[in-house]
């Protein structure tokens, strides 16, 4: 302990808590590509978050807006607060394209003039004499032809209206204005959750007492609803199991003794288990944590059972009670850690954590009761009867009669409960799940998305090539695709950087193209005197237009000249590669855009898919090792105790998985690789029960409290997270319960011949 | 010109009495759900020597918005409602600097024009006049002054650029049917969401 206690001092101030869900997968799963291109995507998409500020005019809705912003400028949770449209960045945009006007066109332009080029003079008379025309016709003087304009419009696909220089949106009933902010980190500390929390709900109390709405979406928003309402739960659930637990162990026992000792056997097995953890793995998951400070939960079971031992004897001592409990709580071990031999071989980092995790904290538990118990032990021989006792020995001695008395009916009933449960038994591995948002703020993001449908989904396109123009080149196509899965409404619209900024052989095109069809046969020249243009004035347009036929754009100047949104796709080139993003909004039909891989150097990017993908694999996977363990626990008590024997104790664990696994189905539980977990608590419990039992010869009164007692304890500590209204963990609190009750109800029948 | 503008000066100064010139040029304004007629638009920009001439008709309706067609030199349509612009190139922003009054302007509704102007009016016997200026900084940057005079009717709109183009429109024939024409109907179909 003393060298667990140094060791900890040392590891545990380092930063070892691992939150990342790419970590769980194994090193094959991640292409290191796709995973940079991922948190580049994801990095920007956890920052931003988008407010609207509603109210009945537009008005008003932007001074609800002006408050909040000078709110949240205060707050140093955020490194930026955009109320105001940049229009100097605009202004500077502008300045830097304007030299390579006749090189920039944008597609439907583009088209328009390869067509028709008296259409395009056409339509520049519309826009010209349109009663909303002043910004063009102000230009006219330095972009007589509109093609400057029209290209620089096109770079907003949407087109937002502003008002007083913020940006306003409009639905039937209200007006809202736009905010954007950006956090300053991308994964926020949960004190910092709690803050932003706190300050979206005091800025929409703030806005609702003026008579308006506000509306709030973001990544961050999500991550910190949900962790609050597991905090609550877990409080809640927590404060709930561990109350239950020390009364119900101090009113059995009547003294704090076991309680304390059943604690110091948990907190060093637990202690043990993350220190040298850490040492092994370096980091370890928090998903590592938590099942596998679930699976310790087998360790009570070695405590109670040292405990409820002296109620079988009126002259007992530590010892004696010792080498009667060792045998089967270190079989109990033995089996325990055999069994999670199977999930250390898996290829699933994850499951390796939680395995070596479980077996050190379990290893130890057992140690502080084998050699630390017996010392402090010494002395405690309760002398009452607890009531529960009473009741435990009337139950174990005729609930097995009752139950071998109505085999026939019971075993029948029993299967046609476990074929029907495991026929209706449906996985469903939707990583999504994990999450369980709150109705409203599903909907204010939902509702934002409609009016301001330009946050990026978090699916994207990889783009690669070996050179840029190879890269440039499969954009193009996948762009193109894009384009027509758009006009059948399978996404709302997408941004890649092709779209907006053409290669040099694109640029030569497009100046070939002007020059064919406005310049070459005076088509300019005519529209420029018709309107009523000086002769200078032509002359100067023409010159400038010869003059900048050698003009190139290249990809770092415009990305210089870029919004941040369009520079973050731009992944860069290296080690003969160029790689870009491209953002996909309003998704419809995810399966079309997924089909778009055969383009080359394409790759569909869904992690949240693909992680349900894989969590859909590794349930296979882990149920095969759920079997490999149950098997290697047959084997081992098979050694020990002969086939028959080892068959029997084993029923126990097996009914109870067969009856929970039936329960999930019955009740349409989720069913995931999450509830094997629970299932591999159950073995190792239900091994213990049934072991406890076959072992205990004429001590089955103790034993039966024992195996009550923990049967307590454990649904005490996880089948109140049945509770849970996080869907994952709600399951995996119903699987327990459900195997937990029914290695219960199993267990008396082991052994019983014995007697 | 310079007796008008004292008289501006002296409207000025008496805010209660401005608002009262307004209510009466209110109260003249002939008030239905549906205005139509004629217009003639002539745009001087500064860097052509003529202007750009434009005729077409326009239907105003209090609730739908309006819809303005172009005749010469080129027919196109183009509909506008409070928050949508729709025109030949498809969905466009609309404009701040003109967008958001320019209904409020046809249809003679001087509580929504007041919202964002400062307003200067004159009413005389025959006619009145009323001028805006923009509150806001932006709208400053691009629009000096908006003319707006009329008797019953809205007869005529000028709007002075900062950057010095003109844009005078006048409306003839303007009629107040009870019900839109299906076509009118069916162009404002487009512009409900």
């Amino acid at each position: 302990m003393l060298i667990i206690g140094i060791l900890g001092s040392q590891t545990l101030t380092k930063d070892w808590l691992e939150t990342g869900f790419l970590a769980l997968l194994p090193i094959s799963e991640q292409q290191p590509d796709i995973a940079n291109a991922t948190r580049q995507h994801s990095q920007l998409l956890n920052r931003k978050m988008v407010w609207l500020a509603g109210a009945a005019s537009s008005g008003q809705a932007i001074a609800h807006a002006q408050k909040l912003k000078q709110q949240l400028e205060q707050s140093p949770l955020f490194n930026k607060v955009v109320l105001e449209v940049p229009r100097q960045h605009y202004i500077n945009q502008y300045r830097q394209l304007f030299p390579y006007r006749y090189q920039l066109l944008d597609a439907q332009t583009q088209a328009m003039l390869a067509k028709n080029p008296e259409d395009f003079i056409r339509q520049n008379l519309e826009i010209l004499s349109s009663p909303f025309g002043q910004m063009q016709a102000a230009d006219l003087e330095r972009d007589p032809s509109l093609l400057f304009g029209r290209y620089f419009s096109a770079q907003q696909p949407i087109k937002l209206n502003v008002e007083q220089g913020i940006v306003v949106l409009s639905d039937q009933q209200q007006f809202w204005a736009l905010l954007l902010t950006d956090l300053h980190d991308e994964h926020l500390q949960l004190d910092k959750l709690d803050s932003l929390l706190q300050r979206v709900n005091d800025a929409s109390g703030q806005i609702k007492a003026d008579g308006g709405e506000l509306l709030v979406s973001g990544m961050a928003l999500f991550t910190a609803q949900g962790a609050q309402s597991a905090k609550q739960e877990m409080s809640t659930v927590g404060l709930g199991s561990s109350l239950g637990i020390v009364l119900l162990l101090l009113t059995i026992f009547r003294s704090f003794r076991p309680l304390l000792l059943a604690l110091l056997a948990l907190g060093s097995g637990l202690l043990a288990a993350l220190v040298l953890s850490i040492l092994c793995f370096d980091k370890i998951h928090i998903l590592t944590l938590v099942f596998g400070a679930s699976l310790m939960g087998v360790a009570i079971d070695y405590a109670l059972h040292f405990f409820c031992d002296s109620f079988d004897d009126t002259a007992w001592l530590p010892q004696q009670g010792l080498r009667f409990i060792m045998p089967g709580i270190s079989l109990g071990l033995f089996t325990t850690l055999l069994s999670y031999a199977g999930l250390g071989l898996s290829p699933f980092p994850g499951l390796q954590q939680v395995a070596v995790f479980s077996a050190i904290g379990l290893s130890v538990a057992w140690l502080t009761v084998v050699l630390v118990f017996p010392l402090l032990l010494a002395g405690f021989r309760p002398t009452h009867r607890p009531l529960l006792l009473k009741a435990a020995a009337y139950w174990q001695q005729h609930w097995p009669l009752w139950l071998l008395r109505h085999k026939r009916g019971l075993g029948l009933t029993a299967v046609v409960f476990v074929l029907g449960g495991l026929w209706m038994l449906t996985p469903r591995d939707d990583v999504r799940l994990l999450q369980s948002p709150p109705a409203e703020l599903t909907r204010s993001a939902d509702k934002i998305r409609q009016l301001f449908p330009m946050s990026p989904d978090s699916q994207f396109f990889l783009v690669s090539g070996q050179d840029q123009a190879d890269w440039y080149q499969n954009e193009q196509r996948l762009l193109q695709r894009l384009e027509t899965l758009k006009q059948q409404q399978a996404l709302g619209d997408y941004q890649g950087l092709s779209r907006y900024w053409p290669d040099d052989r694109l640029q030569q095109q497009n100046y070939r193209l002007i020059k064919q069809q406005l310049v070459d046969f005076g088509l300019l020249e005519r529209y420029m005197n018709d309107l009523g243009f000086d002769q200078t004035a032509v002359k100067t347009e023409l010159k400038q237009f010869a003059e900048a036929e050698g003009n190139r754009l290249t990809l770092p100047e415009w990305l210089a000249a870029a919004d941040e949104s369009k520079q973050s796709l731009w992944l860069g080139c290296a080690d003969g590669s160029c790689q870009s993003t491209v953002a996909l909004m309003g998704i419809n039909d995810a399966t079309a855009l997924a089909a778009l891989q055969d383009v080359p150097g394409v790759i569909w990017v869904d992690q949240a898919g693909s992680l349900s993908s894989l969590f859909a694999r590794y349930r296979v996977k882990a149920s095969g090792l759920l079997a490999i363990a149950f098997s290697l626990a047959l084997a081992g008590l098979a050694v020990k105790f002969g086939w028959r024997n080892s068959l029997s104790i084993m029923s126990v664990p097996v009914a109870a998985l067969a009856v929970a696994l039936a329960m999930i189905g019955w009740f349409g539980q989720l069913f995931s690789l999450f509830n094997l977990f629970a299932l591999l608590l159950v073995l190792g419990i239900g091994v213990d029960y049934g072991l406890f039992f076959f072992i205990a010869g004429d001590r089955r009164t103790g034993t039966s409290l024992g195996v009550t007692l923990s049967a307590l304890t454990t649904l005490l500590a996880f089948g109140l997270l049945a509770t849970s209204s996080t869907e994952i963990v709600h399951a995996f609190g119903f699987t327990v319960a459900a195997g937990i009750v029914t290695a219960l109800l199993c267990a008396p029948l082991v052994g019983l011949k014995n007697t | 010109m310079l007796i008008k503008a004292l008289l501006l000066f002296f409207l000025l100064l008496d805010p209660s009495y401005a608002d009262a010139v307004l209510a009466q040029i209110a109260a003249r304004l002939v008030k239905t759900d549906i205005t139509q007629g004629d217009f003639h638009q002539q745009k001087q920009l500064k860097v052509l020597r003529k202007p750009l001439l434009s005729t077409g008709t326009f239907t105003y309706h209090q609730s739908k918005g309006v819809i303005w067609k172009t005749q010469t030199p080129v027919v196109s349509l183009l509909l506008v409602s409070g928050s949508k612009l729709l025109t030949g190139q498809g969905e466009q922003a609309v404009p701040a600097a003109f967008g958001k009054v320019f209904k409020a302007m046809l249809g003679g509704d001087l509580a929504a024009l007041s919202e964002g102007f400062t307003l200067t009016a004159s009413d005389q016997t025959t006619a009145w006049q009323l001028a805006l200026t923009p509150k806001d900084e932006m709208l400053k940057s691009v629009i000096g002054t908006m003319m707006l005079s009329g008797d019953t009717e809205l007869r005529q709109l000028e709007i002075r650029e900062t950057g010095g183009n003109i844009t005078l429109i006048s409306f003839d024939n303007i009629t107040h049917p009870a019900q839109l024409t299906a076509e009118q109907q069916a162009d404002f179909e487009r512009l409900s969401p």
